[in-house]
């Protein structure tokens, strides 16, 4: 990716973060670029936002893990 | 490539899953935590299964509409800071595109929002996603945090309700079943119905709402089963959709029958003053429709949104829009009849209303309107151009002949006449027109159109086209008035001294009218003999040579030679048995354009007026020829010699008996043609004069001189009226004629006489035989006596006659109403003396 390609999909990636931010989403920066690229690659926004809800969901149904040793 | 983007896919969204597990914001430590290994694959799993489903978005691709949307919701929030600060950097983020960027930034954008929404939701109870589902999005966020706010301290215990004693609960309860019954209901939801209607307003068939063209009206059919309220409020936002069919229908009518020439001008303007302002109501529908979409409606269940357009906004919306097309309706259906001028005028009528709105609505419509009706004015008043296709105007024109084009060649049509221009508006309107077409055809003039560019500056337009509207009445006034005012002073000045009016008038007084005295004379000494003869041996080539001596000798011969050459002699219709007296009469030959004036009917009356006049000369001077014959002469006076006594005293009877009735008949003639040459021609002729002088326009000098016309006729007893009067004194003037005739038998006999005895006494001689002057002088005694004898008796005759038929005369005199009569009567009795003969009167 060329220097001026770079430069512009940070810029995007920034403005689509502050958006978020205003709105509320809870939704941060690399996450937020992740979905951003798979939006980009076609996908249904509403089936990514339930796949976002049902984490979400899961998120708060279960109990805060307890520092376990990691995988 | 597609393997690769899938793998691309399917790593993204393993990563996605990963993060998002991980992810804790309550954590306290706020270290990254490391998800269940089965909980990591659960998730991914039905995250492939969701995604691999090829669910498609429920809206329309559009990035604008969904920041717009999401600007409304923050402000309606209140955060309107953060909406300023979303719209900036939506701006910043829509501009960037090329390498690097986000090709479907709706879709991050839709992304955003829905999330930013499932968070609010799922940060409430899970009860208000049961909520009523028409309420806004205010009223649901509101009551969701108060409610969570109440209840945040039950808690819920795997979605088990806990009832308890507060009023809350029972109206949650309350609230659910109702929600229950609406769903029930309606089997159409609000936003098709408002997009129906919105359909409908533009003449549209929706999926719902149709056309009934039984009913005439917009209906939604009954097999839909909607709430009675709805069905109502769908029924009246409908009727501007059917007042907009009605109007449209006009519309494209109208445009349809142009063709054919239905539709003037001024159906034209209207229909574009109503074109243009459907295009406002268009540009109404099309932001309501804007509105309509938005918010849109979302596919997860658990953000629901209220419709912006409702149907009660909608029928807010609709209040103005459905005066004014109900307005437009109304003035579709009076003028589908009319044309022109009188469509016009009708819509001023609708114009006379209270309301500001309906007034200044009306009143723009008629500017458009009327302009091709005021430019035609304009047109019509300086220039004197009548285009009218479509006969629409208020001023026909006939073709008539050269002279009767200022009487009959225009006319006004009061039909196509509008109601804001007056009466004398139009006439004076018609009037000025008329006199430049006069100017251009009758009188071959130019100069008209000096004065008609001098008009426009004057009223302050332009001569071009399309400087007058609608309600600047005044201007067109102004205007008027100055043409009016200009192009008739042109025209008399024009008719007075291109084509001496005044002279030819003068003139025909002078010659038709018997006032060059002395022409008339030498006229009548001339041709007096010839026309004793019987009519049809006259030649009127003699006559005109007698004409024309008399001119020469009389004063007459230093007028203007182009009047003499006029002035002509005329036999007219003879029957048998007519005399040259009867037939013959002068003509006075008017050509254009003053035969405007002197038309073939006032010729006709000046004719009348001549033979009367003519007769009385006749008889005028008939008698003064008797006068010159009864003179005390020597021959007479040597009769009183010769004769003897009973003889001369008859003779003096008889002198006597004829002087007495001379005098008698001079008097009544003299007084009756004194009375007609001074009061009544002359008073008429200086009263005209005057008028002639005051004249404005071409219509007072008709005025004027029919006027003229009639007083005279009146005056001298030649009126409907005055005809018994009329035949009596026909009846006097033969009987005066008679009298002449038996003057001068009687002094040839005298004469005679005189001669046959002064021979006698002179000349002893033979005489030559069957003379009865050598029968001697007893014998010429005798026939003297017989034959003045005879005379007495004649002329005695005749002054009986002569008495009765004047006192038949002088009694009719006064019964007559015209009160210049009376000084007749007080000039030709001014002595009683014929009253008092007859004291029954």
């Amino acid at each position: 990716m060329d220097p001026e390609a770079a430069k512009t999909a940070r810029e995007s990636l920034e403005l689509s973060f502050q958006m978020s931010n205003i709105l509320d989403t809870g939704l941060d920066r690399h996450t937020l670029s992740v979905l951003i690229a798979l939006c980009d690659l076609g996908l249904n926004p509403e089936a990514l936002t339930v796949v976002v809800k049902n984490c979400a969901q899961k998120l708060s149904s279960s109990p805060p893990p307890t520092p376990a040793s990691s995988s | 490539m597609e393997d690769d983007d899938q793998q691309k896919t399917l790593d993204l969204v393993k990563e996605l899953v990963h993060r998002l597990l991980s992810h804790n914001p309550t954590a306290p430590n706020n270290a990254a935590q490391n998800p269940n290994p089965t909980d990591l694959n659960n998730s991914f799993r039905y995250a492939v299964r969701i995604l691999s489903s090829k669910l498609t978005p429920s809206i329309a691709p559009d990035a604008d509409a969904i920041a717009e949307s999401i600007k409304r919701r923050l402000a309606t929030q209140g955060k309107s800071s953060k909406a300023l600060s979303f719209a900036d950097l939506y701006n910043k983020f829509a501009s960037k595109t090329g390498a690097g960027s986000i090709n479907n930034k709706w879709a991050v954008l839709y992304l955003l929002k829905i999330v930013s929404e499932d968070r609010k939701v799922s940060q409430a109870s899970q009860n208000s996603a049961l909520l009523l589902p028409n309420l806004t999005l205010d009223d649901r966020e509101i009551g969701g945090d108060s409610r969570n706010s109440r209840r945040g301290d039950k808690g819920w215990e795997n979605g088990v309700l806990v009832v308890a004693k507060d009023p809350e609960n029972l109206r949650e309860i309350a609230f659910r079943e109702f929600v229950d019954l609406i769903k029930e209901e309606n089997e159409v939801s609000e936003e098709v119905l408002v997009r129906d209607v919105l359909y409908a307003c533009q003449g549209i068939d929706g999926k719902y709402v149709k056309f009934d063209a039984d009913l005439d009206g917009y209906v939604l059919p009954e097999n839909f089963k909607v709430p009675r309220s709805t069905r109502t409020m769908v029924r009246k936002l409908c009727e501007l959709g059917w007042l907009f069919r009605k109007v449209r229908g006009y519309i494209t009518d109208s445009l349809d029958s142009f063709p054919t020439a239905e539709v003037g001008t001024v159906g034209q303007a209207l229909c574009a003053a109503l074109q243009d302002e459907l295009s406002e109501y268009y540009k109404l529908l099309a932001v309501l429709e804007t509105q309509a979409m938005n918010p849109i409606p979302l596919v997860s269940r658990s953000a629901t949104s209220g419709n912006y357009l409702s149907l009660r906004r909608l029928s807010v919306w609709f209040v103005e829009p459905m005066v004014k097309m109900r307005l437009m309706a109304v003035l579709v259906d009076t003028c589908k009849v009319l044309k022109g001028g009188a469509m016009a005028g009708s819509i001023h009528l609708h114009a006379q209303h209270g309301d500001p709105l309906v007034h200044e609505f009306m009143k723009s419509l008629l500017r458009r309107v009327c302009s091709p009706l005021f430019e035609m004015v304009r047109r019509w008043v300086l220039e004197g151009e009548l285009e009218d296709i479509f006969s629409e105007f208020f001023i026909v024109s006939e073709t008539k002949a050269k002279e009767s084009l200022w009487r009959e060649g225009y006319r006004l049509h009061s039909m196509m006449l509008p109601s804001f221009i007056s009466q004398p508006l139009a006439q004076r309107i018609l009037r000025t027109g008329k006199s430049i077409n006069f100017l251009r055809v009758c009188c071959d003039d130019r100069g008209w159109a000096d004065a008609a560019t001098e008009a426009a500056a004057a009223a302050g337009t332009s001569t071009r086209r399309g400087s007058l509207g609608y309600g600047e009445t005044d201007a067109l006034e102004n205007l008027v008035a100055e043409a009016a005012k200009r192009i008739d002073k042109h025209l008399l000045d024009v008719m007075y001294s291109r084509y001496k009016f005044k002279e030819h008038c003068l003139a025909i007084k002078r010659y038709l009218l018997l006032g060059q005295g002395d022409f008339v004379q030498y006229l009548m000494d001339s041709i007096g003999e010839e026309l004793s003869e019987p009519a049809n041996t006259i030649s009127s080539f003699k006559l005109a040579g007698f004409l024309e001596s008399a001119i020469r000798s009389s004063n007459a011969q230093y007028d203007d030679r182009d009047i003499l050459d006029r002035v002509r002699v005329n036999m007219m219709v003879q029957s048998t048995g007519d005399r040259g007296w009867d037939v013959f009469s002068l003509e006075y030959d008017a050509s254009v354009p003053l035969n405007t004036v002197f038309t073939e009917s006032v010729m006709a009356e000046y004719r009348r007026i001549f033979n009367f006049l003519w007769k009385l000369r006749r008889v005028e001077h008939a008698l003064i020829g008797a006068w010159k014959t009864m003179k005390p002469n020597c021959i007479t006076s040597n009769s009183f010699v010769k004769l003897q006594g009973a003889v001369k005293s008859q003779l003096l009877v008889t002198l006597r008996q004829c002087q007495v009735l001379w005098n008698e008949m001079n008097h009544f003639v003299t007084n009756l043609q004194y009375y007609i040459m001074f009061e009544v021609l002359e008073v008429s002729w200086s009263n005209f004069s005057d008028e002639m002088e005051s004249a404005k326009d071409l219509d007072d000098l008709l005025a004027a001189h029919e006027k003229y016309l009639n007083s005279i006729v009146e005056k001298s007893l030649l009126g409907e009226r005055s005809r018994p009067l009329y035949k009596s004194l026909f009846v006097l003037f033969d009987l005066i004629l008679r009298y002449r005739g038996q003057v001068d038998r009687l002094y040839e006999g005298i004469y005679e006489l005189q001669r046959k005895s002064s021979k006698q006494t002179a000349k002893k001689t033979s005489e030559p035989p069957g003379s009865w002057i050598g029968e001697g002088r007893k014998a010429l005694t005798q026939r003297a006596g017989e034959f003045l004898q005879n005379m007495g008796k004649e002329l005695g005759a005749i002054a009986k006659e002569y008495t009765s038929l004047l006192e038949v005369f002088l009694s009719e005199l006064p019964v007559q109403q015209h009160i210049d009569l009376k000084f007749l009567l007080f000039r030709l009795d001014f002595t009683e003396f014929y009253s008092q003969l007859h004291p029954t009167k």
